[in-house]
């Protein structure tokens, strides 16, 4: 418990270091490292003016707040809409007065066979709101009086007459799009409801990250791909809706800090916000349980699926093996995360198959290729002489494999098959970028309402920590359990009368 | 009975480890076979229960052919035992598992059936005292003891064995040996590939020697060991039995010739010891007295031999010239040799050789445990 305590203190400790006033201009920032979120775009909307600054990406926006306390950059470029956010968390953080911009915000159409039709409804119905008033009323709502803990969005209603809609959104961006009280809400979240109920869809929401969405529509996975900001190289590939809200982009950068909390105080709070508040706890919940059950799964398809190829492949079949190198070539070769993107909107792309089950597709793969490995290792350390002397004995090719050669080779991969299932429990931690929401991207969700780094992050490696224990014990459990040797004398002669 | 007719095998790189084999083998034949390294004994072995499949030919037990397909080779091979160079006991098993579970899964004998009998033949080999250890527990010689007796649960019609001691430390052969010359008495159908020439002359009533891919030539062992008939046969008994030297200049190696001793000596068990004092005589007699007394012109023949029967080693010293009388030799060490009881000498001047030698030196060494 000192030990946590006293990491806590530390985070806390790396609070800000200021120099009020030492940026005015934007063109006082040039030099210096500046944060902005992957896929926005925004840095072009400066370049010219700060030619000598390098330019940082983030996944998530409230990341970049963090980067900023702790001087890894010194400023950011975030919307206007969601510095009014963090500011409401982070007082010390202050703007240029000059916007580095304004933005645009489109809503990208996904290339299949409704394209038109949406693109034209969505188009109309965009016309029709900034007419009526209706998109000015949700800009007011939403962002320029935003209220993180009571503006609510009417996410029912639907007749779904023209069928559903799958609508991407980034999930944890507020106030666009995120999650609140266990279900997703926020601007883009009520515009695209208030569209599906006024032309018969019923939406289905997807939380996917920001550099993912535009390529997860292009290839048809969602009709609907929310907030893409306009530029040239987007309008070529994909397919854009007119502008539906526009707003300045600010130059967040230090200001003055109001540290009146106590330590206890601090951390009670952060408890709160990240655990009790709106229930968040049952995110964590549910994560840990999708994590689980990927893993799971995983392990349990990829076990067979890996011993079925290494059946195939045992007798020499030069045609099953060269097959099986191939496949285990460009598996093992390749990033878990492009591996899953690949399976998620190519392969599986027009399927409805959910991204929880391309995951668990994705890992059994990965993890039947280390079970050829390690089989073939296994079988490889027994040694021909095992294999000749029970063939030799009488005994056929599958007795031979089941009764002697398995057994033994067993011995030799279980402790490898071990390191294997923790490390597929921790690379399932990517499963977020095809919009799974698994411990670690319910821990993103959650940081990004909360502002806070320090429980999700400790909290959720706990958990990880714990599956991983669970599971290794269960394997280790397996081991000694079919260790010859550690059977007793009576097992061994089990039914016999001894002589004498 | 086993029929082999015209067995060839062609192996991947386009090696024939067999040529053209003809043989047939009775019920009760003790069969040793026996040849230079990569001859194709091994292979030949092994064609005979289909762990390597033959290229050509056939194989015909009692009638019927196993290399065609749709032979049920498992069935052939439950009356076909095999022991392997490195024993190959199942790692994952205990010795009395080893033995038993065999039984159980091939022949359908109940677990208790299985367990007499493997205690039984523990006990025949005896080993009975370690039925729960694991293979790796026990030294070379026990496991291939342990792997006799895991062949002969099975009831085989025919035992092939595989060099069966050339895995082993020398001091372990002779447990091993003593187990195969119990079933050859027993009157077991067998056939064994061996390089253990005494061995195999002892247990056999066929010897076949092999020769490139070929029987060479076959027969009984007295025939084989005492009166090979082609050529190469001759040359590889007696490289075996003996070692020959030719001396015809003062530079002669000595070193190399000691360590051909030594090589030869613990190839046939001889002790350092007695290899030391022939060593001793060798350089006493040629190379610090006749090889002086020759002037240029000199030619000895040195033969050594050892006879595993009588166990004695002895040296042959043949040359022409003056003669040296061995006693008169001026080495204090060498006369304490021909002093000790276990040191025999004999001297003698011959005619009419056909390489012109004149006079022979004939030294005995025995052995007497202290």
């Amino acid at each position: 418990m000192r030990k946590i305590a006293a990491i806590v203190g530390l985070l806390l400790c790396l609070a800000p270091i200021f120099a009020v006033g030492e940026f005015t201009t934007i063109e006082d920032l040039n030099g210096h490292d500046i944060g902005v979120q992957t896929a926005v775009l925004y840095e072009e909307l400066i370049q010219d003016r700060v030619p000598d600054t390098t330019f940082q990406y983030y996944t998530m926006p409230n990341d970049m707040i963090l980067a900023l306390q702790s001087g890894k950059v010194d400023a950011y470029l975030i919307e206007e809409v969601s510095y009014g956010v963090q500011k409401k968390n982070h007082p010390e953080l202050t703007v240029l007065e000059e916007p580095a911009g304004y933005i645009n915000a489109t809503c990208i159409i996904g290339e299949n066979e409704r394209q038109d039709r949406l693109l034209s409804e969505l188009n109309q119905f965009i016309a029709d709101s900034w007419e009526n008033g209706l998109l000015d009323e949700l800009y007011d709502y939403w962002i320029a009086d935003f209220d993180p803990v009571n503006d609510t969005c009417d996410v029912s209603g639907f007749t779904g007459e023209n069928g559903k809609i799958a609508v991407a959104v980034e999930g944890g961006y507020e106030p666009f799009s995120f999650i609140s009280n266990g279900h997703i809400s926020g601007f883009d979240v009520d515009f695209i409801c208030r569209f599906a109920r006024a032309y018969g869809y019923e939406p289905e929401f997807y939380e996917v990250p920001f550099e993912a969405i535009a390529p997860g529509v292009e290839t048809g996975k969602y009709d609907i791909g929310m907030n893409i900001v306009v530029s040239a190289e987007r309008n070529e590939t994909g397919t854009l809706s007119d502008v539906y809200y526009t707003t300045p982009i600010r130059l967040v950068v230090m200001g003055e800090s109001d540290e009146s909390q106590s330590f206890f105080q601090q951390l009670t709070e952060s408890f709160n916000k990240t655990f009790i508040r709106e229930g968040r706890w049952k995110l964590f919940i549910q994560g840990a349980g999708i994590t689980i059950l990927i893993t799971v799964s995983s392990i349990l398809f990829g076990t067979i699926l890996g011993f079925l190829v290494f059946m195939a492949c045992r007798k020499g079949n030069v045609f099953a093996n060269r097959l099986t190198n191939v496949f285990l070539w460009l598996i093992h070769g390749m990033p878990t995360v492009l591996l899953l993107m690949i399976l998620y909107y190519i392969v599986f792309g027009s399927s409805s198959l959910s991204g929880t089950w391309v995951s668990v597709v994705g890992f059994s793969l990965m993890f039947a290729c280390s079970m050829i490995d390690m089989l073939r290792v296994g079988c490889n350390a027994i040694g021909r002489g095992q294999f000749e002397a029970s063939r030799a004995m009488g005994y056929s090719d599958g007795q031979s494999f089941f009764r002697i050669i398995l057994p033994q080779a067993a011995q030799h991969f279980l402790p490898i098959y071990r390191n294997e299932v923790v490390t597929l429990i921790k690379e399932t931690s990517v499963v977020g970028y095809i919009a799974v929401l698994d411990l670690t991207k319910i821990s993103d969700l959650v940081r990004s309402r909360t502002y806070e780094a320090f429980f999700p992050l400790i909290v959720t490696a706990i958990m990880y920590f714990v599956i991983s224990a669970i599971m290794t014990r269960c394997v280790t459990l397996v081991e000694k359990k079919i260790n010859p040797r550690l059977r007793k004398k009576d097992k061994i002669l089990r039914g016999i009368k001894e002589q004498d | 009975m086993i029929e082999i007719r015209h067995l060839r095998k062609v192996f991947d790189d386009d090696t024939i480890p067999l040529k053209d084999i003809d043989i047939t083998i009775n019920d009760g034949d003790v069969i040793s076979i026996i040849g230079p390294s990569g001859t194709g004994k091994s292979t030949l072995l092994r064609c005979i229960n289909m762990l390597t499949e033959p290229t050509s030919g056939s194989i015909i037990v009692d009638g019927q052919d196993i290399t065609q397909r749709g032979c049920n080779l498992n069935e052939i091979r439950k009356k076909m035992g095999m022991v392997f160079q490195s024993f190959n006991l199942f790692g994952h098993l205990t010795i009395i598992e080893n033995v038993m579970n065999p039984q159980i899964t091939l022949l359908g004998r109940s677990r208790q059936e299985a367990y007499d009998k493997a205690m039984y033949l523990l006990q025949q080999v005896g080993l009975a005292s370690k039925v729960f250890n694991y293979p790796d527990e026990l030294s070379g010689g026990q496991q291939q003891r342990i792997a006799i007796a895991r062949t002969l649960a099975m009831d085989p019609d025919i035992i092939l064995f595989d060099e069966p001691t050339s895995a082993l430390d020398p001091s372990m052969i002779g447990e091993v040996q003593s187990v195969i010359k119990m079933l050859a008495k027993s009157g077991r159908t067998m056939m064994i590939v061996t390089h253990e020439m005494d061995f195999a002359r002892k247990i056999s009533n066929r010897i076949l020697f092999m020769y490139d891919g070929v029987i060479y030539e076959e027969g009984t062992p007295r025939q084989i060991f005492e009166h090979p008939q082609k050529e190469i046969t001759k040359r590889f008994i007696q490289r075996l039995s003996s070692l020959t030297y030719r001396i015809q200049s003062a530079d002669f190696d000595v070193e190399a010739m000691n360590d051909e001793l030594s090589a030869y000596g613990e190839k046939l068990l001889i002790e350092a010891e007695r290899l030391s004092k022939l060593s001793v005589a060798f350089e006493e007699i040629c190379m610090n007295n006749i090889v002086p007394e020759s002037g240029d012109d000199i030619d000895i023949l040195v033969k050594v031999e050892y006879s595993e029967k009588l166990d004695i080693l002895s040296m042959l010293v043949c040359y022409k010239g003056v003669k040296f009388d061995v006693t008169t030799s001026g080495s204090k060490l060498f006369q304490n040799l021909l002093a000790e009881p276990t040191t025999e000498l004999l001297q003698t001047d011959v005619t009419d050789d056909p390489m012109g030698y004149e006079h022979m030196v004939t030294m005995r060494f025995r052995w007497v445990e202290e």
